[in-house]
């Protein structure tokens, strides 16, 4: 139940912002906190990350 | 390595170099332009060329300062944002959540995708998701990610706020992985 809570402390949709903004920058101990917590509760957002993270190793791979 | 292979080597690389450039710059003279300064400027530095990384990334690592000296060759207009904002509407990307702010439709199970990295027909792929990016939302993510150049530095080129970056990066990268998802992986798992 307490986790259910702390999950929503983020929406997807936040949360899909916050992943996009940690390749750019070093976020806040609290946000990555935040994050952690939604993505143990959240296999779209979990699967979301590993996506953009693919994303930017494809495009590694593109230009060499 | 003769002079003459190396000239040779670096030529084969003209065809990404030039698509590379394309992207960034959307004028098709500037872009040959810019990759022909590249390929004259690797000659001329063959000695440097270490053999550290691969021969294209080295010429992509020249190719991004020539693309860069060419947007400032440019009349100095800062990109407004409104022309940003007329490419993409945020609505758009609203969509893709529920009012709770949930997935509408989450992110599907793309398998094993380092296995896509060694099929050119992916990269093939990649290229048409980038294309279709609108001008300046794909050129950004290009500086950012092909480019590899630093928030700082793509936000004092183009005279844009961190937030404004954070942004369009933002919905390229949405855009993108939407793309590979439907082109790609959705395709591949209906195979399966």
């Amino acid at each position: 139940m307490l986790r259910r809570l702390i999950g929503h402390l983020l929406s997807c949709k936040d949360a899909s912002r916050v992943i996009s903004r940690m390749q750019d920058e070093d976020l806040s101990a609290l946000r990555r906190w935040m994050l952690r917590m939604h993505l143990r509760a959240c296999d779209g957002c979990t699967r979301f990350k590993a996506q953009l993270a693919f994303v930017r190793e494809a495009m590694q791979r593109y230009r060499s | 390595m003769t002079p003459e292979q190396f000239s040779a080597d670096c030529e084969s690389h003209r065809g990404y170099l030039t698509r590379v450039a394309q992207l960034q710059l959307r004028d098709r003279d500037a872009a040959e332009d810019a990759v022909q300064e590249t390929l004259l400027a690797a000659l001329t530095a063959h000695a440097s060329f270490s053999g550290k990384s691969t021969l294209k990334t080295w010429l992509t690592g020249i190719l991004k300062h020539k693309i860069v000296d060419a947007i400032r060759r440019r009349q100095r207009e800062p990109i407004a944002m409104a022309s940003f904002e007329e490419e993409i509407d945020l609505d758009d990307f609203d969509a893709l959540f529920k009012r709770n702010g949930g997935w509408d439709t989450p992110p599907a199970d793309w398998g094993d995708p380092e296995a896509a990295l060694d099929r050119h027909e992916f990269f093939d792929i990649v290229d048409f998701c980038l294309e279709k990016l609108p001008a300046n939302t794909g050129r950004v993510f290009m500086m950012r990610e092909v480019m590899e150049l630093e928030t700082d530095e793509i936000c004092k080129e183009l005279r844009i706020t961190a937030n404004n970056l954070w942004v369009i990066l933002y919905r390229a990268r949405v855009s993108l992985r939407l793309c590979l998802e439907q082109n790609w992986f959705a395709a591949s798992a209906a195979a399966r």
